[in-house]
């Protein structure tokens, strides 16, 4: 089966991703939600949904001192690269990155590396199609990981339960969390404001996805926020051959639903209307 | 005193409170961590005087000594060394540079080269600020060893504000290592407070002191009152949403630059953490 | 000699995998004894590197014939080093007509990686 899936990704954070995503959500036919942005999910904010399985995710193994057996030779710390073992021959949990070195140099063999919980995954059933979304332990490192493992459920999802569309609200930043959101999609819609802030960071993750997409649509949000922010966002996209799919001026209603956690699609349809959101909803669709 | 600004998700205002609270803090130090997208520059403006590069290791492998025994490859826990018929393969990008490799390998055939993975870059900018900012590589990993060095280059420093990355990875981890206190910025919205909350759990297991600035105060709803009424977390300031500040940030001004009005908001932010802090 | 394919399930009439370094499985089909067998493929929940570590794997088992959906620039450096030769299955749905697609000599070789890093599908 030959499912849509579609990733809604924005550079830096804060620019109307996951408010964009809600808003496309009651448009799609059948739709699984998946929502990668596993640092701070919040699409079930807005969907309010029933949590059906949530599963440990297991990250990597880090290095755990056994006290009884520790000389506090301090072997371990000298060799430990990432300053991970404090002077008292403690293990910094969050600097450990997992390498094994300490276990390997211990003289009496006091340390091993032990499987560590970093986030969970949570499948749950919304109102409008089931979801996976995770949460990270906050500090853990946001490798692509727990973005693949959710990108994995919503397929296997998918594939069970016959669903034709996969939404992706996508990591921000331009790390392999990014990465992980965009690999294997039919769409990428990069989601940015009209700032010099904005273009800068557009620039970043369009070089970062071209090699990844070839169907790129922007979306510029809050489009009447500044007129040389507007132009230097679509001289950009000019040069690029990218295309400009939406332009949604500022509207304080939206924010307000977003307040009352209702949908800003269903909630403003006449405003969605104007912009010609009923058009890029086909593009989604294709 | 260092004094670091955060934020839960993105989009906040955190570059907006710590560019405009360097302007306001006579002889601060404004470190920009957030070396993915750092985006302090384009307000401050800093005339470069110094760009460093940031390396990471690689290990290189002497095939005269070399007998492909394998130990190294089955040392490394990232599959960044992996020795094969005829020779050994490095994938570079996910070496972890733990030195592990060199360690296990008993010939001795182990060496290391260094590779960038992003810039340091120093200047004076607008207000006479003393500013400094990481830029990570695209592609690259993790910024955490630039963070890391940043914090080295100011850590002798009297004032430092560090305009932190959003969320609660590793590379805000590292960029709040040691400050004095924390600023979390967040907006009164449903997304705002929720992602604040991961932040906060971050700064309190880390036992920073800290407190919030609630940025386009009147753009949402009371939630975030009531969460910090709740958990007694100090709300150091509201700064309204306006027009006019959005689009001054729009196009890459700092706005008490442009109107020492916005002045007193940033003046009492840093009186009350000098309060606090003593 | 030895194929390995890459699968989703075990056994010859699994379907086969989306990705080489992080399939769930490997069907290993000997030619002479004309017996299967599988393993799990342990590199797949390798934080990096799960291609280059899949071909270790294929390796320690003695495979000399990889049959997979594509391969990263990792996997096929390491593919290369390590002396196996590893073809396309296009379209094949499941590991059986993969291999009977290999034997008809249907399946294209791969000289050089056909994804990029991660696996991004360049769709033209």
């Amino acid at each position: 089966m030959d499912i849509n899936e579609i990733v809604v990704i924005s550079g830096k954070g804060g620019t109307g991703k996951t408010t964009l995503v809600a808003s496309l959500v009651p448009f799609l036919e059948n739709p699984v939600i998946a929502d990668c942005d596993v640092d701070a999910p919040d699409l079930n904010i807005l969907f309010g949904e029933t949590i059906q399985e949530s599963k440990d995710f297991v990250g990597l193994k880090r290095a755990v001192i056994n006290e009884d057996l520790c000389t506090k030779c301090g072997l371990c710390r000298q060799k430990c690269k990432f300053n991970a073992i404090s002077e008292d021959i403690k293990v910094n949990f969050s600097k450990c990155e997992g390498c094994s070195v300490c276990e390997y140099v211990c003289p009496v063999g006091a340390i091993e590396m032990k499987d560590c919980v970093v986030g969970q995954v949570f499948n749950s059933e919304t109102e409008y199609g089931p979801m996976v979304h995770a949460r990270l332990i906050p500090g853990e490192e946001t490798s692509g990981k727990l973005v693949s493992e959710v990108r994995k459920s919503a397929k296997a999802l998918a594939e069970k339960t016959e669903k034709e569309t996969i939404i992706i609200d996508g990591s921000p930043g331009i790390a392999c969390n990014v990465i992980a959101s965009i690999t294997g999609v039919k769409k990428t819609v990069i989601v940015i404001e009209p700032t010099f802030s904005g273009l800068h960071d557009l620039e970043k993750v369009h070089r970062l996805v071209q090699n990844f997409s070839i169907d790129i649509m922007i979306v510029i949000n809050k489009c009447d926020l500044s007129e040389d922010g507007l132009s230097a966002i679509e001289n950009y996209c000019k040069e690029q051959d990218l295309e400009i799919a939406l332009k949604i001026p500022f509207n304080k209603d939206i924010v307000k639903s977003i307040s009352e956690r209702k949908i800003p699609s269903i909630e403003n349809m006449e405003f969605f209307e104007e912009i010609g959101f009923e058009k890029f909803v086909e593009w989604i669709k294709k | 005193m260092k004094i670091a600004v955060l934020s839960g998700k993105g989009g906040t205002g955190k570059t907006t409170v710590a560019t405009n609270m360097a302007f306001n803090f006579k002889g601060a130090v404004l470190v920009d961590a957030d070396v993915e997208e750092p985006n302090s520059h384009i307000f401050i403006k800093p005339k470069a005087t110094g760009e460093k590069s940031v390396y990471k290791n690689f290990p290189v492998v002497d095939m005269d000594r070399c007998n492909l025994c394998g130990d190294c490859g089955r040392f490394c826990k990232y599959n960044a060394i992996l020795p094969a018929k005829n020779k050994v393969l490095v994938f570079k990008e996910i070496c972890h540079d733990c030195g592990g490799c060199e360690i296990v390998c008993k010939r001795n055939a182990i060496s290391y080269e260094k590779r960038e993975i992003g810039k340091i870059h120093s200047g004076k900018g607008l207000g006479g600020i003393n500013f400094i900012y990481g830029d990570l590589n695209v592609g690259e990993v993790s910024g955490v060893k630039i963070i890391s060095e940043l914090r080295e280059i100011v850590s002798n420093d009297e004032v430092v504000i560090i305009d932190s990355p959003p969320g609660t990875s590793c590379a805000s981890v590292e960029s709040v290592e040691g400050v004095d206190y924390a600023i979390v910025v967040s907006e009164p919205t449903p997304f705002g407070v929720s992602d604040m909350k991961m932040v906060v759990e971050m700064l309190e297991n880390m036992k920073i002191p800290f407190g919030v600035v609630v940025n386009k105060a009147g753009l949402g709803n009371d939630e975030i009152y009531d969460y910090c009424l709740g958990k007694n977390i100090e709300i150091l300031e509201n700064i309204p949403f306006s027009e006019e500040i959005a689009k001054l940030y729009a196009v890459g001004e700092m706005m008490c630059l442009e109107n020492s009005k916005y002045s007193h908001y940033f003046e009492n932010i840093i009186g009350k953490i000098i309060k606090t802090v003593k | 000699m030895i194929i390995g394919i890459c699968a989703k399930e075990t056994g010859l009439n699994s379907p086969v995998a989306d990705r080489f370094g992080r399939a769930e499985y490997y069907v290993l089909f000997d030619t002479e004894t004309k017996e299967a067998r599988t393993i799990e493929n342990t590199a797949k929940n390798s934080a990096s590197g799960a291609g280059g570590r899949a071909v270790r794997i294929l390796d320690e088992n003695g495979v000399v014939v990889a049959l997979a959906p594509e391969l990263g620039p990792k996997a096929m450096d390491a593919i290369k080093a390590f002396e196996i030769r590893a073809y396309s299955y296009g379209k094949s749905k499941t590991v059986k007509e993969a291999l009977e697609n290999y034997e008809a000599g249907k399946l294209k070789e791969f000289k050089t990686n056909s994804t990029e890093s991660h696996h991004g599908l360049r769709r033209v």
